[in-house]
């Protein structure tokens, strides 16, 4: 069963690796090849996907019906820091795994305008993509790291070497901050592992958390704990779901370390300085419109549709989980830099006249949701009897948030390959010379107009269902921040439409190279199309994204209500008073998965 | 036939229909017949058989069902202060179909789903579009007859001064009707309020696509963005009012719905607010006093929530101050202004608030009182002075609409609905008319019309019936012999007067019941202003005359049929008509008389009162005489031009200049909001390029100054320090060089020195070491 | 002390090493004569030689422990060094006179630094 595991999963990493080592083989001179055989080396990744996609009882397929972590496996690496190769997939991180095989394979069908020193951009695309794959994938704490920097080296050649005239600029700003987030991270993940203890963990939560292996049977996993307690020191591990279960259910990390703040409370802060620079968040924003502008458009594609989804899940698989109470005390904070981020970014979309810059603050823009929706820790609605949180508006906001990460990556690789294809054909994107392309390019502007609509939050199209639940959930939270969040709607369509208006709406074409706008090839129809087709299927048909999510998001939630209920309702209100490891809160949790 | 199962079925087919034909449009459009002509086929006979779908469920499974409703009895005064005594004879409402169709996203408790919400209202409202929708489809065929072939755009002038030469969208004026068609369809059988707003997006973006159906023109496109933008904002409105709703209430569903099959419905809005156990009287749900802060009043959400439903409606129906975006809205093609900027989606606004009725507070329902009348009077006024034919359409059309606002905000819940079915009919007639004149003349521009009804007397002669219809024209008191327009807008004027008799304590709202009367005045004058001036007279641009033509029968058969529910729409035949299918309507409990929280002294009193001869007969006297008097007013100066316009419009310059311009709202908000948003995002790139990224930038510089710095120091310090030692040793080994001569009894010389020196040395100074211990 | 009172003892030999020393080092400085420099160096050899006989001797030191030939055997040792040494250095001047023609050792500088 393991072996079935770590050959699925390993393989769904490490082919694109693969194939970028076979690539260092071919000969110098055949591009036409090499494209064709990275192409055909992430479609092979995306159908692996796929076949975990499709409903069946294998142990390829990825069941549904299970809120937890399936497709667990664990070996042992670095033994002497208790480091172990050690990936699982669930509902959070599945539907973004599945949408990342789908862009790479997307834009590496977009990348055949490329003639640059194609091997090497074959063999860095290929490791960016087992990069991202092994971040949604990993859940040792140390491994994510590691495919964390793994991720960045190959994007920063990328922009660097393919970019636009200012490349050099826009991809060491984007390392630069990329770096800086990272490195934050891995003093949190340092202050997190000397903390922990696997020791202060109940049996049940120990076995929940696969910090013993869940392949053996219940002796052997008795005799498995038994050993670990006999250990005198404690036990520090890297094992994100057993640092989730400290988080939750011990003191451990509730230390006070500096100014009066305990541990969570900083490592709580340094993560997610690394998550929202990815998001990004306004102020950190500002790298992400450089590295766009500069960016090639396959790798625009990928930045804007996958690399930014990388913040919002980590916020969600570690951030919270792991530290709730700093979660919960700054919960406010977050929420408004999600609220200031949708702001910000339409404001600052509204004034660019570069086209592709207005499509980077439009994911300024958009991403915000994604922080207000994690963020809401709404637990207001109280049910009729008495004092009894109801997650139900929280829960509404996290799937919300993961929507849009879903439809967000549909929706602005759609427009920057769109951009990309104008630019392809005129060699600028000014967003005030253009005009009139309705009528020279009617297929391309069809398709472009529906993908900016999804951009728009239309009904009907995949961006509403994600910006309408996230706003909804807002207002049990707060009030003065949902307000705030419904008028960006007004923004987002001022700059949609005038930007429509601009580009595709008009008499005639009014920048150079008019001449060259002949219409849609059918390669960029082939990568569009899909696009388009998902972003409406998406739309209307949003539980074919909520059937695999909502079990995994709403388990999450619902521990996190658990965890507050007991923080809420203990009359101290803080977990630091109870030392000794809370076994009544463990059972809890639980009686609570076993009713999932 | 069971309607809890047929009508679903029935309602659902007729609304999936333009669906359908819209996607086959939008794949094979093209390539449907001649240049696209099968998709005007297509979309007519797809909204046609909707139409004949809905009519059968109201006529052959809701009636036989429902049986024909009770006639209204005008002077029942006696009886319904009877029916006060004992309170309400609730039982005799009839209970509306409701379920869920399907369930978009699933969160505990809550959810997002398509349902639907069908009762008399829903079965009127469907019957109104579809039919309308059909009558302007056929018109739309001969109408846009020229999109067949290549098309010459005489407004576009391209950069070398030529006319733009496009080829014909006509498939494309079909796929996107029909777009519209399912949306505002969607909108009508909604069974949740989050549906509503599904659809309520989707008529938007419809109404951007036609507004804007002619891409080339800026005009065009800017009006399109106008009217999308000015509704996202009432949209914002909306939505504050949706999360408030669903925060206290935990459900958006109008209706109870058994969901789990409990036999146990979940309660859905309209019970939370007016629950039987209360007897449907409205009171503060319990969600929402849960969800107030200790010591604050929860009546305020249940407020919030209702004028923020309210703003959507506000920004839909272009009522004051959103009602700039729909005089702009006629840019698009006139078939687009007969069906949806006049009789459907703009009317969907005062369909939600009729919908929502049971949900608004007393003090909501003043503010839409309030917004209604203002926007009733400043569209009058502008309408009075335009010359654009479809402008004073426009206007008279968010004036009409302002009279429903004022009719629901004052407890008129049936004259409000009862006027939005025949506006729907005579507004989209004089729209098709208007339609008709500048197919004619191409051009809307009155001052160039005149005395074509010698042309065109079938357009003449339907518009004149739209006209008289909309100023209410008709016998007072009898059943038969009036328009339409008159007895709603009778209706309308009872209850106004109802409503202002009843508060005493405000003197100020009777002016509810003044402007609106004033306002039948100044319809009356406009719209026989415009009929004058287009129709009777003489020419007065020959060119123009001599070309004009009456249009193909394809449009004037539509007119005809629309003309004569234009007229019949208001009557009560045997019992049978609009106001009393509006009656099975009416919400549970809305009957009764509501005093405000917030405001105690405010009441709404019993719409029902409004029948009663002391409002009726004066409401009734003052509407046909105030309309009688515009028309007079109107036959003066531009039938018989005894007086001369030009004469009144100089003796009153500084009131037509206001007038002309709109009352100056267009240049308001672009002062007031327009150029500070524009402001705001450009000081917003600004400050990402300026000092987010120059402090980046900056920091950037300061890392590498520093550096530089490092590198000196390691350049002259540390360097220098290691390589001053490395010259020191290798002076002293230079130095030692000069000893090696290669002479080896020299060498063996410092040999024996050199030992002889460590024996001497180790024998005197280390001698203890040699003697050992 | 009176060498020349005294039996003979492990001093005496050691005068005799001494001497020897001495002149072979004086020989090995003051001769040009590479032969004559090489027999300046058996003669330190063999001085030294004396010196590890002497002291290595059972019968001239009684109390020393051990088997009592560690001098004889170094001795040995430095005879077969001094062979292998000397059979080097002759080979050096045998060559050193195949090119230059003389074995004047102070002609010999060209290895200097």
């Amino acid at each position: 069963m393991e072996s079935s595991y770590v050959t699925l999963l390993s393989l769904i990493v490490f082919l694109p690796s693969a194939a970028a080592l076979i690539l260092t083989f071919f000969p110098r001179d055949n591009t036409e090849a090499m494209k064709a055989f990275s192409l055909a080396a992430t479609a092979v990744v995306f159908l692996l996907t796929v076949i975990m996609a499709l409903p069946g009882e294998g142990s390829w397929n990825f069941d549904i019906s299970l809120a937890e972590m399936q497709k667990i496996f664990s070996i042992s690496w670095i033994p002497a820091f208790n480091i172990r190769y050690y990936m699982g997939v669930d509902g959070i991180s599945f539907p973004l795994v599945l949408i990342t095989t789908f862009i790479c394979m997307l834009s590496m069908a977009a990348s055949w305008s490329i003639n640059k020193h194609v091997k090497a951009y074959c063999i860095l695309f290929l490791i960016l993509e087992t990069g991202i794959l092994g971040v949604f994938l990993s859940l040792d704490f140390f491994l994510f790291y590691v495919f964390w920097e793994v991720m960045l080296l190959p994007m920063y050649f990328l922009i660097g070497v393919w970019g636009g005239p200012r490349r050099e600029y826009a991809a060491i700003k984007f390392f630069l901050y990329t770096l800086l987030g990272g490195v934050f991270m891995l003093i949190a993940i340092l202050m997190l592992y000397f903390a922990s203890d696997l020791k202060q963990l109940s049996d049940g939560q120990l076995i929940a958390a696969h910090a013993v292996s869940s392949h053996l049977d219940a002796a052997e996993q008795a005799k498995e704990i038994a050993q670990l307690r006999s250990q005198a020191d404690p036990v520090h591990t890297f094992n994100i779901l057993a640092l989730q279960q400290l988080g939750q259910h011990t003191a451990v990390f509730s230390d006070t370390i500096l100014w009066g703040k305990s541990l969570q409370w900083w490592a709580f802060l340094l993560l997610l300085l690394g998550f929202v620079i990815k998001v990004p968040s306004v102020p950190l924003h500002t790298w992400l419109p450089d590295a766009h502008v500069e960016a090639p458009t396959p790798i625009s594609m990928i930045l804007a549709g996958v690399l930014l989804k990388l913040g919002g899940y980590g916020i969600l698989r570690i951030c919270y989980p792991i530290c709730p109470q700093a979660a919960y005390d700054l919960a406010y904070f977050v929420c408004a830099l999600g609220v200031v981020s949708m702001v910000y970014g339409g404001f600052a979309a509204l004034a660019q006249k570069d086209f592709k810059r207005l499509v980077a603050y439009s994911s300024v823009s958009h991403m915000g949701y994604v922080v207000l929706g994690i963020a809401v820790w709404s637990l207001g609605m109280w049910s009729v009897d008495g004092k009894q949180f109801n997650a139900d508006a929280w829960k509404m906001g996290v799937n919300g948030a993961m929507f849009q990460m879903v439809a967000h990556g549909i929706s602005s690789p759609g427009m920057f390959f769109l951009v990309g294809v104008i630019y392809d054909r005129v060699h600028h994107r000014n967003l005030n010379q253009f005009g009139g392309l309705f009528a020279k390019m009617p297929v391309y502007s069809g398709i472009a107009i529906g993908i900016f609509f999804a951009g728009l939050g239309l009904p009907g199209l995949c961006g509403f269902i994600g910006e309408v639940l996230v706003t909804l959930s807002a207002w049990p939270y707060s009030r003065a921040l949902a307000v705030v969040s419904a008028s960006v709607v007004i923004i987002t369509a001022a700059y949609i439409l005038w930007t429509l208006q601009r580009v595709y709406l008009g008499p005639e074409y009014k920048g150079p190279h008019g001449d060259h706008l002949y219409p849609m090839t059918g390669r960029e129809l082939a990568i569009a199309a899909p696009l388009l087709a998902l972003a409406v299927i998406l739309g209307v048909y949003p539980q074919a994204v909520f059937r695999y999510m909502t079990p995994s998001v709403d388990r999450t939630v619902d521990d996190l209500a658990a965890w507050t209920r007991a923080v809420e309702e203990s009359p101290s209100r803080s977990v630091t008073q109870s030392e000794p490891p809370r076994h009544e809160s463990s059972v809890a949790t639980e009686s609570l998965s076993q009713k999932d | 036939m069971d309607p809890d199962s047929t009508l679903p079925l029935l309602l659902g087919l007729a609304w999936l229909l333009p669906l359908a034909s819209f996607t086959l449009i939008l794949f094979f459009g093209p390539r449907m017949g001649k240049a696209g002509l099968g998709a005007g086929y297509l979309a007519t006979g797809a909204i046609l058989a909707s139409c004949l779908l809905s009519l059968f469920a109201l006529f052959f499974v809701w009636l036989p069902h429902h049986g024909v409703p009770e006639p209204i009895q005008h002077a029942a005064g006696a009886a319904s202060h009877d029916a006060h005594a004992v309170g309400h004879d609730l039982g005799s409402l009839v209970k509306p179909i409701t379920a869920d169709w399907y369930t978009l996203g699933k969160f505990g408790a809550l959810r997002l789903s398509i349902g639907y919400y069908i009762d008399s209202l829903t079965l009127l409202m469907f019957s109104m579009v579809t039919l309308i929708a059909t009558c302007i489809h056929f018109y739309a065929i001969g109408y846009m007859h020229d999109e067949l072939h290549e098309v010459v755009d005489h407004e576009v002038r391209l950069s070398n001064r030529d006319h733009l030469h496009r080829p014909g969208r006509f498939h494309r004026f079909f796929q996107y009707l029909s777009l519209f068609c399912f949306s505002m369809l969607g909108i009508v059988i909604a069974g949740n309020i989050a549906m509503m707003f599904v659809f309520w997006e989707l008529v938007g973006i419809c109404s951007y696509l036609l507004i804007g159906f002619y891409i080339e023109r800026k005009s065009a496109t800017n009006a399109a963005n106008k009217a999308f933008i000015v509704n996202r904002i009432g949209d914002f409105g909306m939505i504050i009012g949706l999360m408030a709703l669903l925060a206290s209430l935990g459900t958006f569903d109008f209706g109870d719905i058994d969901y789990d099959g409990s036999g146990q419905p979940e309660r859905g809005i309209f019970s939370q607010v007016r629950s039987p156990e209360n007897h449907y009287a409205l009171q503060v749900p319990a969600g929402m006093v849960k969800n107030t802060a200790p010591g604050g009043n929860p009546y305020w959400l249940l407020v919030i929530a209702g004028v923020g439903i309210f703003c959507g409606c506000v920004g839909k129906s272009a009522q004051f101050p959103l009602h700039v975006w729909l005089p702009d809205a006629m840019e698009g093609p006139t078939p687009v202004s007969a069906l949806v900027h006049s009789a459907t989606m703009v009317a969907a606004g005062v369909y939600l608030v009729g919908r929502f009725f049971p949900v608004f507070a007393p003090e909501v329902l003043l503010v839409i009182a309030i917004i209604g009348c203002i926007t009733l009077f400043i569209a009058a006024t502008i309408a009075i002075t335009a010359t654009d034919i479809k402008r004073v359409l426009a206007y008279s059309t968010v004036s009409q609409l302002g009279y429903m606002m004022l009719a629901l905000g004052v407890g008129g819940w049936s004259a409000g609905m009862f006027h939005l079915i025949t506006h729907a009919f005579f507004k989209s007639l004089l729209f098709m008319c208007s339609g008709s004149v500048i197919h004619a003349c191409h051009t809307n521009d009155m001052t160039k019309m005149g005395g074509l009804r010698h042309k065109m007397p079938w357009t003449a002669y339907t518009m004149l019936v739209g006209c008289l219809a909309i100023m209410g024209a008709g016998v007072p008191f009898s059943i038969w012999l009036a328009f339409s327009g008159h007895y709603s807008k009778d209706a309308i004027l009872a209850q106004a007067l109802s409503f202002t008799q009843s508060n005493p304590m405000y003197p100020i709202l009777s002016l509810l019941f003044y402007v609106a009367a004033m306002g039948a005045a100044i319809t009356a004058f406009y719209m026989f202003r415009l009929w004058f001036m287009t129709f009777a007279g003489p020419p007065r641009d020959h060119h123009i005359y001599e070309h004009a033509h009456e249009s193909p029968k394809i449009m004037y058969y539509p007119l005809v049929v629309l003309a004569a529910l234009a007229i019949g729409s208001g009557w009560s035949i045997f019992g049978f008509g609009v106001q009393p299918l509006l009656e099975q309507a009416r919400p549970a409990g809305i009957q009764l008389e509501t005093h405000g929280v917030l405001l105690p002294e405010l009441i709404h009193p019993d719409e029902h009162d409004s029948h009663l001869d002391q409002f009726h007969v004066p409401a009734t006297l003052v509407a046909t005489g105030t309309a009688l008097a515009g028309f007079l007013l109107a036959v003066i100066f531009y039938g018989l031009r005894i007086l001369d316009p030009n004469e009144v419009r100089h003796q009153f310059r500084p009131i037509y200049e206001f007038l002309i311009h709109k009352w100056y709202f267009d240049e308001l908000y672009d002062v007031l909001f327009v150029q500070p948003v524009l402001f705001v995002s450009r000081r917003v790139a600004e400050f990402d390029k300026k000092a987010i990224d120059g402090f980046i930038d900056n920091l950037a510089l300061w890392a590498r100054m520093v550096s530089s710095l490092d590198d000196l120091i390691d350049r002259y310090i540390v360097d220098g320090f290691v390589n001053v030692a490395a010259a020191r040793i290798f002076a002293i080994g230079e130095w030692l060089h000069g000893a090696e001569t290669g002479k080896l009894r020299q060498y063996v010389m410092f040999i024996v020195i050199g030992t002889v020196a460590l024996f001497i040395l180790i024998t005197f100074y280390l001698n203890s070491t040699l003697a050992g211990p | 002390m009176d060498l020349l009172s005294e039996p003979i003892s492990v001093s005496h030999y050691m005068v005799v090493g001494a001497v020897m020393f001495v002149t072979g080092a004086v020989c090995m400085a003051t001769k040009r004569n590479a032969l004559g420099v090489l027999m300046g160096i058996e003669l330190v050899l063999n001085g030294a030689n004396v010196n590890f006989v002497a002291l290595g001797s059972q019968y001239l030191r009684p109390g020393v422990s051990g088997i009592g030939l560690d001098g004889q055997l170094v001795a040995l040792f430095v005879i077969v060094l001094a062979a292998a040494e000397a059979a080097v250095a002759l080979a050096i001047t045998l060559n050193f006179y195949n090119n230059h023609s003389t074995v004047d050792v102070d002609q010999a500088d060209e290895l200097k630094g």
